[in-house]
């Protein structure tokens, strides 16, 4: 073609030719294949040949100095239409590298992200099957009793478990160097249902933990062990969560058992003591009948605080448990007040307690659970406010239900202690070996009002002293209703 | 010395002083009550007492520390409570100067023992200080390094009458292990109680009757050691 053109305009000085020849081969290797440019060159060799070197219109060539051109021609043109080529292939790899690579970033911005979850690996299978555009991806990792498998993908594949066994105990036992890949991966490509899955061992460091099994789009082998890299580690960590999760679980169950039995030893040793002594002195015969009556007394109060702290212990067990059930029926405001009054009136004795419950009208709620909470609050109040000072109880009817406000005259609660005052055996900053109190009774208060959905919190009032607020849900008995029951 | 013997008892629990205060008063004692550390240290300066019963636990400052503001000044005879298992609490109340422990929870007449112990001991020291000490069949004579049994003399390595001597210029007390092994062995010697287990059972092998039922060397239990004089322990 060029040809033709070249001869209507009766060129023939053969550098011209020559130069506008390697300007086509050029052309023609930048813009299609390697293969198209040879022949382009072979083809522009000869014509150069047959028309414009002398002896013109002959493929012989009579000037010796005509065959080094032709040779330098056809050189160039060759190494030429080489270059370009490899110029382009570098272009079209790196375009696919950036993209598996933004894949790959994609995904592993999805692991990080992950929390540990009992679905967490189906979550990465997703990820990387919608990241990687992939047909079906799976995560096989070993288990104790066989493999378990998390897929994902638009195609349901059925792996064999024999062959998952044998490429990863291969992978375990060897480490094999894939020249052509340049990985160690020890990749496997299977027949699953009629399609090759590839698997991947997924290695951290070198030590195999699980399988990945992708197929449909073709990936790279040296990204496929990027990405095996990036989910292992993904696997691990997850794995590391888990654990840590469980560990943290057993160190704080041991913390609570230490807690229970140095309480449980304070809180035991001084009732035995003062009994032992008392009931000791009490079989002499030398007392008169006013100390007889006190070392009675002793004996009596000091059985009354392990029986309390016994009841504690139980229902911290229950709470625990999960074993406490609402049992809701038809009481008075003023009933539950007076029922939590009567548990605790040993300890409240040396108080003064106004009780006022307007309005009184019947409500629906767990009697004994809100009782029950209602006396360790008070217990709480009698231990910490001084002798002789009063205590208010207040109920109210609010949208949220029955509210129970307990407000003390003792010193109030320490900025410090205010977070904790519901954890167990959290007892104030300052009273660390104060006589009274064990750390159980207002996580307990907590833990019973959490049965009946209710609520309990603490505030200090701005003229003095504490104030606690429990808040249950009730059903309000409309007029006929009341009456009725 | 006077006719009632002034016992100070520090607990902060209610239920302990009225439990305790009634007894130690029925057995002819003179009784102060303090409910603090701070409390306790004034009624010690106002009224010497001639004993203290000192909870451990209490609300303003750690027992050892009263403990050891007290021994500062004063050679009055301390007798801690204590936890039982608080081993190591013991062992420091009693480094620092206390005299005896008992453990909670106790018997009235654990404690009355004990008490009654320590009182006679301080009245022996301020009647006599000859130089010899009989204890059952037992002579200590300090002056001539002599011990006898009965009228036969029994022969003591350096060591051992030096354990021996130490016990029972401290008799009626306990002293801590590491007490012993610092006064015996040196300053150095604290870590290493093996020495003085194997003193301990050659000593008992010499003095006592029965070295397995021990009648004067007393073993407390992770805390040290006593020489018993007189009553044998009947209270538990």
């Amino acid at each position: 073609m060029t040809l033709v053109y070249v001869w209507w305009l009766h060129v023939t000085n053969a550098t011209t030719v020559a130069l506008t020849f390697l300007l086509v081969v050029l052309v023609t290797a930048a813009t299609s294949k390697l293969r198209d440019a040879v022949v382009t060159s072979v083809a522009a060799m000869l014509c150069f040949n047959f028309f414009f070197l002398p002896p013109v219109g002959t493929w012989t060539i009579a000037d010796p100095q005509n065959w080094v051109a032709l040779f330098v021609f056809v050189a160039v043109s060759l190494v030429a239409s080489r270059l370009s080529h490899v110029a382009r292939a570098r272009t079209d790899e790196a375009i696919v590298r950036r993209d598996e690579l933004a894949r790959l970033f994609d995904l592993s911005r999805d692991v990080l992200a992950m929390t540990a979850s009992p679905d967490a690996v189906s979550h990465l299978a997703r990820a990387i099957a919608r990241r990687f555009d992939l047909e079906y991806v799976a995560l096989a990792l070993p288990g104790s009793d066989g493999w378990s498998i998390a897929a994902a993908g638009g195609r349901a594949v059925l792996l064999d478990e024999h062959q998952l066994t044998d490429v990863f105990d291969g992978a375990a036992r060897s480490l094999e160097f894939d020249a052509r890949a340049r990985t160690y991966a020890g990749h496997r490509s299977v027949d699953a249902d009629g399609r090759t899955v590839r698997l991947v061992p997924l290695r951290v460091g070198t030590r195999p933990v699980g399988l990945l099994a992708a197929s449909g789009r073709p990936i790279e082998p040296g990204t496929l062990d990027t990405l095996a890299g990036v989910v292992a580690i993904a696997i691990e960590r997850m794995q590391f969560l888990e654990e840590r999760k469980t560990a943290e679980l057993t160190r704080q169950s041991e913390e609570l058992k230490t807690a229970l039995l140095a309480s449980l030893g304070h809180d035991l040793r001084t009732p035995l003591t003062a009994i032992r002594v008392a009931a000791g002195s009490l079989k002499a015969s030398w007392l008169t009948g006013g100390e007889r009556a006190e070392q009675s007394d002793v004996i009596l109060s000091e059985v009354e605080r392990l029986t309390r702290l016994f009841h504690n212990v139980l229902e911290m067990a229950r709470i625990d448990a999960g074993a406490i059930a609402k049992e809701p029926r038809w009481t008075h405001p003023a009933e539950v007040v007076a029922a939590a009054r009567d548990q605790v009136a040993h300890t409240l004795r040396e108080h003064r307690v106004v009780v006022t419950t307007e309005p009184d009208v019947p409500v629906q709620l767990d009697a004994r659970l809100t009782a029950s909470a209602l006396a360790h609050v008070l217990e709480n109040a009698a231990q910490y406010a001084p002798r002789g000072t009063s205590i208010e109880v207040t109920t109210d009817l609010t949208e949220a239900g029955l509210v129970i406000r307990v407000r003390d005259h003792g010193p109030g609660l320490p900025a410090v202690d205010l977070p904790h005052v519901f954890d167990r055996f959290y007892r104030g900053a300052a009273s660390r070996t104060r006589a009274s109190g064990s750390g159980m009774g207002l996580w307990i208060a907590r833990g019973l009002l959490a049965a009946e959905q209710g609520r309990i919190w603490a505030e200090n009032c701005s003229d003095g002293g504490a104030r606690f607020t429990i808040s249950v849900p009730v059903s309000v008995a409309n007029a006929s209703e009341a009456t009725a029951s | 010395m006077t006719v009632r013997p002034r016992l100070l008892l520090v607990d902060d629990e209610i239920s302990i002083q009225r439990a305790v205060g009634p007894l130690l008063r029925s057995r002819g004692y003179d009784v102060e009550i303090a409910g603090t550390g701070g409390e306790a240290l004034t009624l010690v300066a106002d009224r010497a007492p001639d004993l203290i019963v000192l909870d451990l636990g209490l609300p303003d400052l750690e027992g050892t520390e009263v403990c050891r503001r007290i021994r500062e000044h004063l050679k009055v005879p301390i007798i801690v409570l204590s936890a039982r298992g608080a081993e190591a609490d013991k062992v420091n109340a009693l480094d620092v100067g206390a005299d005896d422990y008992v453990t909670k929870p106790f018997g009235p007449e654990e404690l009355l023992a004990r008490i009654r112990v320590a009182l006679r001991r301080v009245m022996s020291e301020d009647t006599a200080e000859s130089g010899l000490l009989r204890a059952g069949d037992l002579t200590v004579d300090y002056d001539r390094r002599r011990v006898l049994r009965g009228h036969a003399e029994i022969r003591l390595t350096p060591k051992e009458l030096d354990l021996l001597t130490l016990l029972v210029r401290n008799r009626d007390r306990v002293l801590t292990h590491r007490a012993i092994l610092k006064a015996i062995w040196g300053a150095n010697a604290v870590e290493q109680p093996e020495h003085l287990w194997t003193l301990v059972a050659q000593l008992r092998r010499k003095i006592e009757p029965d070295p397995s039922n021990p009648r004067y060397l007393f073993s407390e239990p992770w805390v040290g050691y006593r020489f018993a004089t007189g009553e044998p322990e009947n209270a538990g």
